[in-house]
């Protein structure tokens, strides 16, 4: 790790939690940790397979309005770890929090960009933009506003009509973005989200995120492979060690923001870049033998 | 424990398994001790397989089976002869799909059974009427079936071929065939339960044997149990051939083809 | 002349299709006039002509409307039967894996098994009125309906349920929001597949044993040499199949707006 001089724009954590009392300046020190995970387990037991521990005493902490990025080795239990704060799995073991309160199922305080769009292919796109305020009981005409004014938020004005078939991928994950909006959530869980979009929009959708998120002051966990878009995006990046997950290491990004794509070419940058990687490169190496 | 783990493993046969060997067991013990039974209404699973035993011991069943198996295999290897060329042949020539289509189209949703009665009339008892049937309607799977798969085929792959320098011959066996085929074994499988309709149907009316005639027979002189016993063995062969079927299908096809499930 | 040339290109289907059926239709009309039958298939010849005719003098006759009636009253009762009974159990069969593994014998070996050779013992135990025929189709259209309900529920998106169920949806708002819609299509399909067999059931059960019924008559009509009569019976039923059958196809296309183009098979 490479942290022998303070000018350079990363600095990494050596405790695990997120608190690192390493730097005056880290504007971390006084952080309240508002999600909380503490020795997180959890192992599937498929039918007629062999269990898989996805979990294994996972350390995490969240700040408020902060922009967290996990990445890690295929298979080490990123998107599981999130669909755990969802609420949609119960971990076998562990604590989790959410502003002191421990999660227990699926909450209005929280929503989740699937990865895989999970729009309903029966509904047009303001129906499922909806869907949030439509299970909160929100009355037809309020929502048909909200839900209006979220895709023009994302940039989808006059496709309201439209059926999920007839958008191109980057348009449906705008539509689930607006769909997890909808419901003002204080957390934004993101799987991969921009992973089955083609370079040029996924450069243009990192840009709107960073916009949206800016503006609507939420906190954010970002599920990511691309080193480059969690370091681009984020507040801090952790990287979890391979299958069982859990924090590795902890790497708080010190660019200014508001950032731009220029941000991206510059020296400083690929430092940041190179100090994520040769963590992550120890965990692939270790675990898949990835290079040896 | 391992008892638990036997039950989560194989759960799916075990549940299938004890509510039939349930029904059974029930059938038999509320007829023997609860509600007495009018051998001319009703009988029970003891009496059917004393019957079942007897008829494969007199050789009767064999006999019917195979009556019943040679309409069966001449109208279906002709509904093959007949279905798969036509199928291709709309499936590569758009002017025959739309000069045949509508046709055969109104033909398939129709029930040619209908017209049943007329084939016997004009075919008299026998071979050649069960046949008939079992033609008619096995045919059609095989056409559409043949024609979606030949449509199916990935435009790529043909190009792919040529570029190689394939003629015409290396497409069809190169490419259309093998692309064909999972549709084929579907057709098949949807073909043989339809052939199977036909043979029965042809023997309850037009035979003097085969397993649907011996099936009649015994309903019209009240034998119950060689009724059921019939029924059965019916039952039993159809389930083996569907299923048969299916698992060839899974292993040659693995996605599923056609709405028409099961 | 370009003009014929573009209505031709522009509709080459029907006019091919359809000039295809005329042709046959036509063909058929000519043969006693082109060729002299020899004896014995000049008895079971007949011609679209004599056949409307015939049609035309049986509906003219009352007799003819009460056997229509007691046809459509076994197919509608049947089938209703059917959709009560096969959509319940489709949906509870495809929601639970334990109810799921109890039926699936009975339901792989009856659907596999030709629903014809339950007829004799429908009419042992039912006799040879409205009854008989009435299980028959019902058994004949359960199955269709049965299982594409059950498909319908099972394949349904693990993904989108995992969605809505991250916005708080509860068991009941799940069905009603992803269960549903996505088995829509499915149970449509298995409606028309239903509606064929209803009618196969019907044609076979009046064959096999009635007194009453369309079927009934062409059986009647056939053994005394009346093949008009036979046809009409048959152009009837064919009719209403293809009636219904494009119906519900028009409904199942309306339906599936949101869906992808799926390659036509059967």
């Amino acid at each position: 790790m490479r942290d022998r001089n303070l000018s350079l724009r990363v600095q990494s954590c050596p405790r695990k939690s997120g608190a690192c009392n390493f730097s005056k300046t880290c504007y971390l020190r006084d952080m309240t940790p508002y999600i909380q995970a503490q020795n997180v387990a959890l192992t599937f037991r498929p039918k007629n397979r062999d269990p898989v521990t996805a979990l294994q005493g996972l350390d995490l902490e969240v700040g408020k309005g902060e922009f967290l990025s996990l990445v890690g080795p295929s298979g080490c239990g990123k998107s599981t770890f999130l669909n755990v704060l969802l609420g949609l799995l119960k971990p076998d073991g562990g604590d989790i929090r959410l502003d002191g309160k421990k999660i227990t199922g699926p909450g209005q305080e929280r929503a989740m960009v699937f990865q895989e769009f999970g729009l309903l292919p029966w509904r047009t796109v303001l129906a499922n933009v909806e869907l949030g305020l439509e299970l909160k009981g929100v009355p037809a005409s309020m929502r048909h506003q909200r839900s209006s004014e979220l895709i023009k938020l994302v940039g989808l004005n006059g496709f309201e009509h439209h059926y999920p078939h007839e958008l191109s991928g980057g348009m449906k994950q705008r539509v689930g973005l607006a769909r997890a909006l909808a419901t003002d959530p204080d957390v934004l869980l993101m799987d991969e989200p921009f992973a089955a979009l083609d370079a040029q929009t996924r450069d243009l959708m990192q840009l709107e995120l960073l916009q949206i998120w800016d503006r609507a002051k939420k906190t954010v966990l970002f599920v990511t492979h691309s080193i480059e878009e969690a370091a681009y995006l984020s507040d801090r990046v952790i990287v979890l060690t391979a299958r069982p997950g859990r924090t590795k290491s902890v790497i708080k990004i010190n660019l200014p923001r508001p950032r731009d794509y220029e941000m991206r070419l510059t020296a400083d940058f690929n430092d940041i870049k190179a100090t994520i990687w040769n963590t992550l490169k120890e965990e692939l190496i270790a675990r898949t033998g990835y290079g040896a | 424990m391992a008892l638990k783990e036997i039950y989560t493993e194989y759960q799916r046969p075990i549940l299938g398994l004890a509510s039939v060997a349930g029904l059974l067991l029930a059938w038999e013990l509320v007829l023997t001790y609860l509600i007495p039974v009018n051998p001319f209404f009703f009988t029970k699973p003891s009496l059917i397989a004393t019957a079942f035993r007897e008829q494969v011991l007199g050789g009767r069943l064999s006999h019917d089976l195979i009556i019943s198996s040679r309409a069966f295999l001449w109208g279906f290897s002709c509904a093959i002869a007949v279905g798969i060329p036509v199928g291709v042949l709309m499936g590569w020539r758009r002017r025959a799909e739309y000069t045949l289509d509508p046709f055969l189209t109104a033909l398939y949703a129709s029930p040619l059974i209908a017209l049943a009665p007329l084939i016997i009339v004009v075919f008299g008892v026998g071979l050649v009427a069960k046949s008939v049937l079992v033609f008619l309607l096995a045919v059609f799977p095989f056409i559409f079936n043949a024609f979606a798969g030949v449509r199916s085929t990935d435009r790529l792959l043909i190009n792919v071929v040529r570029s190689f320098g394939g003629k015409e011959r290396d497409l069809y066996f190169k490419v259309i065939l093998p692309s064909t085929l999972p549709y084929l074994i579907a057709g098949s499988r949807i073909a043989l339960g339809r052939g199977l309709v036909g043979v029965i149907v042809g023997e309850f009316f037009a035979a003097s044997e085969g397993i649907g005639f011996a099936i009649a027979r015994f309903g019209d002189t009240y034998q119950l149990p060689e009724m059921f016993a019939g029924i059965s063995v019916l039952m039993i062969i159809a389930v083996v051939v569907t299923e048969g079927m299916r698992k060839l299908e899974a292993v040659l096809a693995p996605w599923r083809v056609g709405q028409e499930a099961r | 002349m370009t003009r014929l040339v573009q209505i031709y290109t522009e509709r080459e289907h029907q006019i091919l299709g359809g000039g295809f059926i005329l042709l046959l239709i036509i063909a058929w009309e000519s043969v006693p006039h082109l060729v002299t039958l020899p004896r014995a298939l000049s008895l079971f010849f007949t011609t679209p002509s004599k056949v409307s005719e015939t049609f035309y003098e049986l509906v003219v006759q009352n007799e003819f409307q009460t056997h229509f009636y007691v046809s459509a009253v076994e197919f509608l009762l049947g089938l209703g039967l059917a959709i009560l009974a096969g959509l319940p159990l489709g949906l509870i069969m495809g929601r639970s894996s334990v109810v799921d593994a109890m039926f699936d014998p009975y339901v792989t070996a009856l659907n596999a098994t030709p629903r014809i050779v339950f007829l004799p013992l429908l009419i042992l135990w039912l006799g040879l009125g409205i009854w008989s025929k009435v299980m028959i189709v019902f058994i004949g259209a359960l199955f269709p309906l049965l299982i594409n309900t059950y498909e319908g529920v099972k394949n349904v998106d693990r993904v989108l349920v995992n969605v809505v169920r991250s916005f708080g949806a509860n068991e009941w708002q799940v069905m009603k929001m992803v269960v549903l819609p996505n088995s829509l299509p499915y149970v449509v399909a298995g409606l028309r597949l239903a509606i064929g067999r209803a009618i196969l059931g019907v044609v076979v059960g009046e064959f096999y044993g009635a007194t009453k019924g369309l079927g009934s008559m062409m059986a009647k009509a056939a053994s005394a040499f009346q093949v008009d009569v036979v046809f009409v019976g048959a152009a009837i039923f064919m009719g209403i199949s293809l009636i219904f059958t494009l119906t519900v196809k028009r409904i199942e296309a309306n339906l599936s707006r949101w869906r992808p183009d799926v390659v036509k098979t059967f």
